[in-house]
């Protein structure tokens, strides 16, 4: 299971996690203000 | 041992020596918890910087949500294109300290130095936009609800990498030094835990506040 708080590495797991939830949620805002 | 084949006037002492061995200072402090120290100050840590962040995000979603107050306040812009440039500088700087401290583990010491040094350049480089940001966006914290919590949240969040740029700049120095090694690189390891939240708390400062 990931524990950001037990190494650097799995911290930075949770970084690329968390950037890709972000991106995820910009692309519906963009998309449901293009439609 | 010293201390337990001289004999002590009080009688009772050299019972002592003999039972604690050769251990000198003070007594090794007591540990209730199966948990690591750092790794329990560090999680005790977060946790609380989590509940602040989260006292401001209370308010921030009081304003738009319970209030229905629009934002940013009218008349006002965010500008939400330089965040995001930003938004990607400082993500940069998580990747950076992570090769740094992947170089490390490997024994690469050019790559620790170099990684830390464009983790540091690039964390000043985000704060010396957003202070560029705050002289030029045009209303200050008091003018509105919506500015006292836009300079709140981005305020403590550049607290926060202040707080981190120097922690980052003792291990720029320290690995200067020589100070670590691929046994040896806690002192690495610990405030790039914290670097990786101040990021990610980033993200979901400019979510709620440029972006949504």
């Amino acid at each position: 299971m990931l524990n950001p708080l037990r190494s650097e590495g799995e911290a930075f797991r949770l970084l690329l996690y968390v950037i890709a939830v972000a991106v995820a949620i910009v692309a519906i805002i963009v998309i449901l203000r293009v439609l | 041992m010293e201390a337990a084949s001289v004999p002590h006037p009080a009688g009772h002492a050299h019972g002592d020596a003999a039972e604690h061995g050769d251990h000198h200072g003070p007594p090794p402090a007591n540990r209730s918890s199966r948990v690591e120290p750092q790794l329990l100050g560090m999680l005790l840590f977060i946790i609380s910087e989590v509940m602040v962040f989260g006292a401001f995000f209370t308010a921030y979603f009081f304003i738009r949500v319970a209030q229905g107050d629009p934002w940013p306040a009218v008349g006002t812009t965010l500008p939400v294109e330089v965040a995001g440039v930003n938004t990607l500088i400082l993500v940069s700087s998580s990747f950076t300290l992570h090769w740094a401290e992947a170089a490390i583990k490997r024994g690469n010491h050019f790559g620790l130095k170099a990684g830390m040094v464009a983790t540091f350049l690039l964390g000043a480089t985000f704060l010396f936009i957003q202070i560029n940001e705050y002289a030029n966006i045009g209303f200050a914290p008091q003018d509105t609800a919506q500015a006292t919590i836009f300079y709140g949240l981005t305020g403590l969040h550049g607290a926060h990498v202040t707080i981190g740029l120097i922690l980052l700049l003792i291990v720029c120095i320290r690995a200067f030094r020589g100070h670590y090694s691929p046994e040896e690189h806690r002192g690495v390891e610990i405030p790039g835990i914290y670097w990786h939240f101040v990021d990610i708390m980033w993200i979901v400062v400019y979510l709620t506040v440029y972006v949504i």
